[in-house]
């Protein structure tokens, strides 16, 4: 390894290792009884969120000047087995770098809004710890060169999403919105999985590097072809759950129960455009299969229809922004299947930024602009597109009736053959038992 | 010939706990007998590491005298067994460390002691009928602790552990006479041990009782009793060097099915215990599964799953025990608001919660990544139930986390002990670790599935296959 490339690794292990610490310093400082001061959470976030951006753009700047090639760096050999290594790849190159720097500088700027939004806020500690399992995951996810790094930059993000809906989990809207959040990304989470596993057995590791150019391919036998349509459907389905994608974007509205600088970063900037990403990365796979590249257009055009609608007929600012936002990932989302990359990934970054200050001064436009909130979709000339967008095209229904509901039924069932098969009489209502400890 | 060595580690692995039990029985005031538990709880811990540091204790095997009836060692300590004392004796230390004052008392005490001294027994050796005789001791030991509850619900449990007994014991009896491989003695044999384990452990249709148990029986013992799964020790080391492949197909078909249904109930359950009951039932026999893939990669992947799911389970289970300690029985259909008063609590659950679901970070995604491959090897559709169990276990873990920490507490403050809470962190802290840094277990538990591997492969050479 030659000494710019030595530069770049450092640069780029520091950018990781930041919010790691961030998040062990701040849970092991929550340990003791005394709570860490905010003076003190913010002194820690600042500096790691400093560290994270000058190494990123140190790194940036390296790469470029240098002239290096894209490559993708073994971090660390974590785990070798049997069936192939588990590693832990970076994918360097001037499109995930300058991704990371992008969602670096936006983290950044949203935990300084924070500092003053959660003043005196109970749940300080807790939002900043989520709040770096946030920044660590979204790096995870720019920097990822296998999929297992992936996955876990995928999990973080949905875990610390879904917690910072219920960030007030005194009320009890939050945590029910929490968890049909939490659910919807288990089901993406399960896809990226068994993509993982596809990934895996059509390459022999997790490179994600391999396989993105396995589908450019020009010689690919049926079995291989139809084994990578099948990775790019559960690529989708993945970045579907976790960009709102139809059919999932009901929970999008739901999501804005947090604090606004979480919906701002999460469903504003980053998060919702964490699956634009995805896709955009697994473009030349998408293009490979004509199943997959026309299911990602129709999905996309899908989304952008119905969120356009929705978004007309909010009633709340952050959900009318939201639907904005989801507008134009749809819109991403179609041009990375057509092919228009470059242009998808400036889309991306331009409408990530947008979003993130509108987010922001969301709450100040409102003041200046009194009753803004009251005004929404009140001309409602077309009553029943007025009221399929205000219902987000009944997905949630849809889901529910199709999905749910179906598999509580059967699951009550299951659970009604257990309780006799134990001797026990059905449990109706509350829990009633001799509790012994 | 048995060195000196290994003579006085014998007998402080064994002695420690029973000096427990005989105390126990003593006039000895609560408190005192709780703190002399501890101590010898620490040095078991500390004595049951040895084989991994000191030569004289790597790799002995101790033989019956010839004329009892039977193969295998009766005691020993090798690639496999040489973590398992170390979880059994780390676990009950971590009992008695994290369970309330108030709920443990001198029968607890005396349960516990008797019931890692048999899990020990179990787990340092492979001959059946010494296996069985540890197996009974357990139950027995379980059943002791069943006695002291009120409710008759019990019996339920206690009747599928005898049933389960008695076909283990038999099965034991049966695979000890001479029999040449693959004769319809050694496959009866083997189908009743494999059904002893299987109701031991909760594989679909035998699953019922462990909630049952969980609910209405003392929640500590049955943890003690469950979470190191005796069953599945048995399996490695009676069942997968030889039986043959179809009924291992068949147990791993329906260890899977397990997996995936018990995630689903854990959803809808109301009561807190009946959810961590039917969580346990998904890995245990995600575990199961692994076991019987009949492939390097998924017996790898059981065993680390094995340790993974046995932590962070009793770490659950703890968890529920000291906040019902605080206040009663936990109903999941409405908020407790436990999070104000206990942030560590909250944490020590979500982590481990998130363990059992493959959450990377953790040991959890270690055992399962490794299970996940074997077994979509060697069962190309019905393998990606695991993906679908571990999903149901995420959403189960964060909706019992938000009905026990979210909402507005309304309980009497009262904080962790420090005892407790160094306890929990302990616990989070070897999950975490060993999560991120997995390679000098995977490692171990990769040469002990090569072994059972290799065992296996020459099983079923001699059976003619």
């Amino acid at each position: 390894m030659n000494a710019p490339q030595r530069i770049v690794q450092i640069f780029l292990l520091l950018a990781l290792v930041s919010p790691a610490a961030l998040i062990a310093a701040l849970t092991i400082g929550s340990v003791p009884r005394r709570p860490l001061s905010e003076r003190a959470v913010a002194r820690m976030t600042s500096t790691a969120v400093f560290t994270l951006v000058t190494s990123l753009a140190l790194a940036l700047a390296a790469y470029v000047t240098t002239g290096l090639e894209p490559q993708t760096w073994t971090a660390r050999q974590w785990l070798t087995r049997t069936g192939g290594a588990l590693q832990l790849d970076l994918l360097v190159d001037g499109w995930s770098l300058t991704f990371a720097l992008v969602a670096a500088v936006i983290s950044g700027t949203v935990s300084v809004f924070s500092y003053r939004y959660l003043h005196l806020e109970k749940g300080f500690v807790r939002y900043f710890i989520l709040y770096a399992c946030f920044v660590l995951g979204v790096q995870l996810v720019a920097l990822a060169g296998s999929i297992e790094v992936l996955f876990a930059g995928w999990e973080l993000l949905g875990l610390s999403s879904s917690l910072l809906i219920a960030f007030f989990h005194e009320r009890r809207s939050p945590v029910t919105n929490a968890m049909r959040v939490f659910s919807i990304y288990r089901v993406s989470d399960a896809a990226m999985l068994v993509a993982a596993v596809l990934i895996h057995h059509r390459v022999g590791s997790g490179s994600l590097s391999t396989l993105f150019r396995a589908g450019t391919l020009a010689a690919i036998d049926d079995t291989g072809s139809m084994q990578l349509t099948a990775i790019a459907f559960f690529i989708l389905l993945a970045a579907a759950g976790k960009s709102a994608l139809v059919p999932f974007s009901g929970w999008l509205p739901r999501a804005m129960e947090g604090p606004t600088p979480s919906s701002a970063v999460y469903y504003g900037a980053l998060s919702v455009h964490a699956g634009c990403y995805l896709l955009w990365r697994a473009g030349p796979l998408i293009q490979g299969s004509f199943i997959a590249q026309t299911l990602v257009i129709v999905t996309g055009l899908a989304t952008a229809v119905l969120a356009a609608l929705a978004a007309r007929v909010q009633t709340n600012v952050k959900s009318a922004l939201s639907y904005a936002t989801l507008t134009q990932v749809g819109i991403i989302v179609v041009e990375i299947a057509l092919g228009f990359r470059t242009l998808a990934f400036v889309h991306l970054i331009g409408n990530a930024c947008v979003r993130l200050v509108q987010f922001l001064t969301a709450p100040n436009v409102l003041l200046d602009l009194h009753g803004f909130e009251g005004g929404a979709g009140r001309r409602a000339r077309w009553p029943r597109l007025y009221a399929f967008a205000l219902q987000d095209g009944g997905l949630d229904v849809i889901l529910d009736t199709l999905v749910v509901r179906p598999f509580f039924a059967i699951v009550r069932a299951g659970q009604r053959l257990d309780e006799r098969l134990s001797g026990e009489r059905p449990i109706q209502g509350p829990v009633g038992r001799e509790t012994q400890p | 010939v048995i060195s000196l060595p290994v003579i006085l580690w014998l007998a402080s692995v064994f002695g420690l706990p029973l000096a427990c039990v005989l105390l126990s029985n003593t006039r000895m005031d609560s408190r005192r007998l709780r703190v002399v538990a501890i101590v010898i709880a620490l040095f078991l811990t500390v004595i049951t590491t040895l084989p991994f540091f000191w030569e004289p204790l790597r790799g002995f095997h101790i033989h019956l005298p010839a004329w009892v009836p039977g193969t295998g060692a009766v005691l020993r300590v090798d690639e496999l067994s040489l973590v398992l004392p170390t979880l059994a004796a780390g676990m009950w230390l971590f009992t008695i460390v994290a369970t309330p004052t108030i709920v443990l008392g001198a029968d607890g005490l005396r349960f516990t002691a008797q019931s890692t001294l048999f899990t020990l027994a179990a787990f340092l050796t492979e001959h059946p009928l010494v296996l069985a005789a540890a197996w009974a001791g357990s139950v027995t030991a379980l059943r002791g602790s069943l006695m002291t509850t009120r409710s008759t619900k019990r019996h339920a449990a206690g009747r599928y552990l005898n049933v389960s007994t008695l076909l283990f014991v038999v099965g034991a009896l049966l695979i000890t006479r001479p029999t040449r491989h693959g004769s319809a003695l050694e496959l009866t044999a083997l189908g009743l041990l494999v059904a002893g384990a299987m109701i031991r452990k909760g594989i679909f249709p035998a699953h019922a009782w462990i909630p049952a148990l969980f609910e209405h029986g003392r929640l500590g013992p049955a943890i003690l009793f469950s979470s190191p799964q005796v069953g599945t020790y048995a399996i490695a080391v009676l069942v997968v060097p030889r039986a043959p492949a179809e009924l291992l197909r068949v147990v791993a078909i329906l260890s899977l099915l397990t997996g995936v249904y018990a995630a689903a109930q854990a959803i809808v359950q109301r009561s807190a215990r009946r959810a961590c009951a039917y969580l346990f039932v998904s890995q245990s026999a995600l575990v199961m599964a692994g076991l019987d893939c009949t492939s390097r990669e998924a017996l790898t992947g059981a065993l680390v799953l094995w340790l993974s799911s046995s932590i962070s389970f009793a770490g659950l289970g703890r968890c529920l025990l000291v906040l019902e300690a605080r206040r009663g029985e936990l109903d999941l259909g409405r908020h407790h608001g436990a999070y104000e008063r206990k942030p560590l609590l909250a944490g020590t659950f979500l982590v481990l919660g998130l363990c059992c679901s493959g959450f990377p970070g953790t040991l959890g995604f270690v055992g399962e990544e490794l299970l996940l491959g074997g077994a979509v090897a060697a069962f190309p559709w019905l393998g990606f139930l695991i993906v679908a169990s571990s999903a149901l276990t995420g959403i189960a873990v964060l909706r019992m986390y938000f009905a026990l920490f979210a909402g507005r507490s309304r309980e009497v403050p009262m904080a962790l002990r420090a005892t407790e809470a160094a306890g929990f962190v302990a616990i989070v802290a070897v999950v975490v670790l060993t999560g991120l840094i997995p390679s000098p277990l995977v490692r171990s538990r990769e040469s002990a599935a090569e072994s059972l591997f290799t065992q296996r492969v020459a099983g079923r050479v001699q059976a003619g296959e």
